[in-house]
């Protein structure tokens, strides 16, 4: 049984994908990717039922791997050497010379580590990968059609779309289930190319632009990644996470030495969660489709990122390494928060938006108390589903009206009042309690308690982060009083989007089972203490409590009962918007009337702070503080 | 039990409370401008002649958004009457700040679309002050708890006198008192109309008062605090601090918006951090 599943969740992937990039026929590529998408989501929650393990496949399993690591990297060096990118080669060539030394002249015991092994945080990114990964793949069918439709092209280049998404899913399976450190950065590797190729998917000069800086970024990772796992292996004997993690405590009493490795993995997560000062490859990555940038946004790729650092969390806990790791999290959670206040672009808003929320995981795992580890893995649940949801949602107005700016999404609701409500369902999810989101960023200010500099920033950064959605969420409802009509919309893209609405409230409401179930049992293994009581399904601990249920109950009377006061209102009781008692209206549009009876369109805009929050302002000295950080982490936290 | 009786008081007496409050405050203001004033019972027959009015809307989102904001308001100063945790009254406070940004944004009109943006700055200026102020004081008692502030042997002004003068900072700016009655003022002198009430009328800008009532509540609540080991001592406290407010309302002109960010947030971590050290050193 468990053969099956570690096989259909990770191998499964890689042969779909295989079938799909030979297939040309449109309706039997939907009828496998909903498909696989079923089969994934149904395995892992099997996975999850069945609960913790470990497993070894055949050795020849082992050999592929190592074959596929030389794959990869040839072909990383073919793209380098073709793009005549000096980083991309020599980093590449360092990689390729290393692995060669590490695999064949370092590592003498190839066979005896297992492969695979699972905790309850490997199940709960299987199921943010399965669950979340596969319904964008399916909203891709419907994206992908019109996407093509769109740039009028002669051949379809669905077929290599759909390879690169489906073998990310594989990868990103393979990734968080790995064991053998080997392996992980295999599928790191995977990961990697996966993204080059999805963002330079369109093939336009700034497609590739961005692709190839998202690859060198993504390859400087690869190389701390891969010298990381040697040096850790030189200090631990032991190529085996579940082993490192069991003896972790032993470790970190050593001292020094780990902390060396620990870095470079971390700062290999940092680079692949497009951490400053690498978060150019990510807000580069919007010139995708939109279900690439959901995909590498929500569940896979930077995900793979922060879940290396919060796995790795346990082994420097209490380290001065841990304290700046805290730090820089925090720094990049609120300087990426403002650099999302002064951006228009919806796309940009919400790539910095998840930036800034990695960066708080990040911060979470540098604080490193049970806590704090709790709210981090709560976050990489619920911000998967809900920043997936944003991005179909900014996908599916893109190609309705043809723009991704905020200011005009102005009125969306009366063009596209069901995706339009689906989108302030998203952003209420990020933002407000009693949602997963906010419930989990309760428990990170709780646990910097005490530490004044990662709580002043994160409490600007919170600040700020209310004001960029609350905008957006607001003036998409900027509509007369009108029944909006209909509108039509692909099954295969409204389904996801449903679907990913409904997980993101439904998930906060069982948020205690979840708790209960999935986190706590895993906290509680890497640091002996589980750090809430749930009572009536209530978070309680010495600093705090969260009330789930009586808010959620209040609030949703609440609203419930508003809702249904709307309702009653009349087409008679609608006024047109207040212009000083000079309004007109030409073609539904409000405005004044102006001198000599001329009507004067009525237009606002957002405030964006451009001397505050402007991207060309901040981005330099964000960069420069955060490089800062890193060297200091190396210098005073590692050495 | 006890808790359910307290709810039911806060959710009963607050906004009677916060009525009698602004009432006063209307009589001082009119005396410190030597005026005469209205009745004190003013702003209570004020809405509830709005409460009787016809309802009026520009579209249905403002209607929900009018009853989400009194939601917010009376569940956060219900959180706050039971001893429950102060970083989720915050984040409950939020929720009815939110929805009546998003009320006002809803309409076109160009006076409430700048309300709701400036309403969204004065948020983002007394938002990390109010999260600053209840990170002190979880220093100070060790517990983000509001019942643990009454375990409290002595004042927390003692100890945190600085944070008093930022919470006054974050007060002034959500009583929407001047200098920073910026998105919205009580008294006739708004260049933007109402601003970020602008489009709610009758029995939603009855509601929209109600909730303020209990956000005044709230914050005055919050200020209490500083005084918790007496009844008498946490009297004098608010109504001392809210008489200050009185009087910078009145000898105070309107700032711009910039002038409020950076003062909000320089003063705020200048005087958090001074704080903090001090506490440190004792």
């Amino acid at each position: 049984m468990l053969d099956t599943l570690v096989f259909v969740t990770v191998l499964l992937p890689f042969l779909v994908a295989a079938v799909l990039l030979v297939l040309r026929e449109q309706n039997l590529r939907k009828v496998i990717l909903v498909a696989t998408a079923g089969v994934l989501i149904l395995s892992s929650l099997a996975m999850l039922r069945g609960g913790a393990f470990i497993m070894s496949p055949a050795p020849l399993w082992g050999s592929l791997v190592t074959l596929g690591d030389f794959l990869i990297l040839a072909v990383v060096l073919l793209v380098g050497l073709k793009r005549k990118n000096q980083i991309i080669v020599w980093l590449t060539v360092a990689q390729i010379v290393g692995l060669i030394w590490f695999d064949f002249f370092m590592v003498k015991d190839h066979g005896a580590t297992p492969a695979f092994f699972a905790d309850d945080l490997s199940l709960v990114m299987v199921l943010v990968v399965s669950i979340v990964g596969s319904l964008i793949a399916v909203y891709g069918i419907g994206y992908m059609k019109e996407h093509e439709e769109h740039l009028h092209l002669t051949t379809s280049k669905q077929p290599q779309f759909f390879f690169f998404i489906v073998l990310f899913l594989g990868a990103m399976n393979g990734l968080v289930l790995a064991n053998n450190m080997l392996w992980m950065y295999f599928f790191w590797e995977c990961t990697t190319l996966c993204s080059f190729m999805l963002i330079g998917h369109d093939d336009t000069e700034i497609a590739r632009k961005n692709a190839e800086r998202a690859l060198w970024m993504n390859v400087l990772g690869g190389t701390a990644f891969l010298f990381g796992v040697m040096l850790l292996y030189k200090v631990t004997g032991t190529l085996s996470l579940q082993e490192i993690l069991a003896r972790g405590p032993e470790f970190a009493v050593a001292g020094g030495a780990i902390l060396v490795p620990m870095f470079l993995l971390v700062f290999a997560g940092m680079t692949k969660a497009a951490q400053a000062p690498f978060q150019s490859w990510l807000t580069g990555a919007m010139v995708a489709p939109t279900p690439v940038s959901a995909l590498l946004h929500s569940s896979t790729m930077v995900k793979a990122g922060v879940y290396i650092i919060v796995r790795l969390a346990p082994i420097y806990a209490g380290t001065y390494f841990s304290n700046f790791v805290a730090l820089f999290g925090a720094f990049v959670f609120l300087a990426t928060a403002c650099l999302a206040a002064g951006q228009s672009n919806g796309k940009k808003i919400l790539a910095y938006s998840t930036i800034s929320n990695l960066a708080l995981i990040i911060a979470c795992a540098g604080i490193n108390t049970p806590a704090a580890i709790t709210a981090a893995i709560l976050l990489i649940l619920f911000h998967a589903i809900s920043k997936a949801l944003m991005f179909l949602c900014v996908g599916a107005i893109e190609q309705k009206i043809g723009s991704r700016d905020i200011e005009d999404m102005r009125g969306l609701f009366a063009r596209m009042p069901r995706t339009a409500l689906v989108a302030v369902i998203g952003i209420l999810t990020m933002t407000l309690p009693p949602f997963g989101m906010l419930m989990a960023k309760w428990m990170a200010i709780e646990s910097a308690h005490g530490q004044f500099l990662l709580m002043i920033m994160l409490a600007l950064g919170s600040g700020v982060t209310v004001l960029f959605w609350c905008r957006w969420a607001g003036l998409m409802l900027a509509t007369p009083f009108a029944k909006a009509a209909p509108e039509a919309q692909d099954g295969t893209i409204r389904g996801p989007l449903y679907l990913l609405a409904g997980l993101a409230v439904v998930l906060s409401f069982f948020s205690p089972l979840v708790y209960n179930g999935l986190v706590a049992p895993v906290v509680a293994m890497y640091y002996k203490t589980a750090p809430y009581v749930l009572r009536y399904g209530n978070f309680e601990s010495a600093t705090g409590v969260f009330l789930v249920y009586p808010l959620f109950i209040l609030l949703g009377l609440g609203f419930f009962f508003a809702l249904r006061q709307t309702r009653k209102i009349t087409a008679a009781q609608a006024v047109g918007p207040y212009m000083c008692g000079e309004q007109t209206s030409v073609d539904g549009k409000p405005g004044f009337l102006g001198p000599l009876g001329q009507n004067v369109t009525a237009v606002s805009g957002n405030y964006y702070l451009e001397q505050f929050f402007g991207e060309a302002m901040l981005s330099k000295w964000i960069n420069v503080i955060a490089l800062a950080v890193l060297v200091i982490m190396l210098f005073g936290g590692a050495l | 039990m006890t808790k359910i009786l307290l709810a039911v008081l806060a959710l009963v007496a607050a906004p009677i409370l916060g009525a009698l409050i602004t009432g006063v405050d209307r009589r001082i203001t009119a005396w410190l401008q030597s005026r005469y004033g209205p009745p004190i019972l003013q702003p209570l027959y004020d809405v509830l002649k709005l409460l009787g009015k016809q309802p009026m809307l520009v579209n249905t989102w403002q209607a929900l958004c009018a009853y989400v904001y009194l939601v917010g308001a009376a569940l956060s100063v219900v959180l706050l009457f039971t001893g429950s945790d102060l970083l989720l009254i915050f984040f409950v406070l939020t929720v009815g700040a939110v929805f009546l940004v998003m009320g006002a944004l809803a309409s076109p009109s160009p006076y409430s679309q700048i309300g709701g943006q400036r309403e969204l700055l004065q948020m983002l200026a007394y938002e990390p002050l109010l999260i600053l102020v209840f990170a002190s004081i979880a220093m100070v008692t060790g517990s983000f708890k509001v019942s643990s502030v009454f375990e409290l042997s002595r004042p927390m002004l003692y100890d945190l006198p600085l944070m008093f003068i930022v919470l006054g900072y974050a007060l002034t700016i959500k009583l929407r008192k001047s200098p920073f009655d910026i998105s919205a003022s009580a008294h006739a002198h708004q260049e933007l109309v109402r601003g970020v009430y602008t489009e709610y009328s009758g029995p939603y800008l009855a509601m929209i008062e109600i909730a303020h009532w209990y956000e005044v509540i709230l914050v005055l609540g919050i200020c209490a605090l500083f005084w918790s080991t007496s009844f008498v001592g946490m009297i004098v406290l608010v109504a001392l601090t809210y008489l200050a407010e009185i009087l910078v309302d009145n000898v105070t002109a309107r700032l711009t918006w910039r002038v409020m960010l950076k003062s909000a947030v320089g003063m705020g971590l200048v005087l958090t951090v001074v704080n903090m050290l001090w506490l440190y050193a004792q």
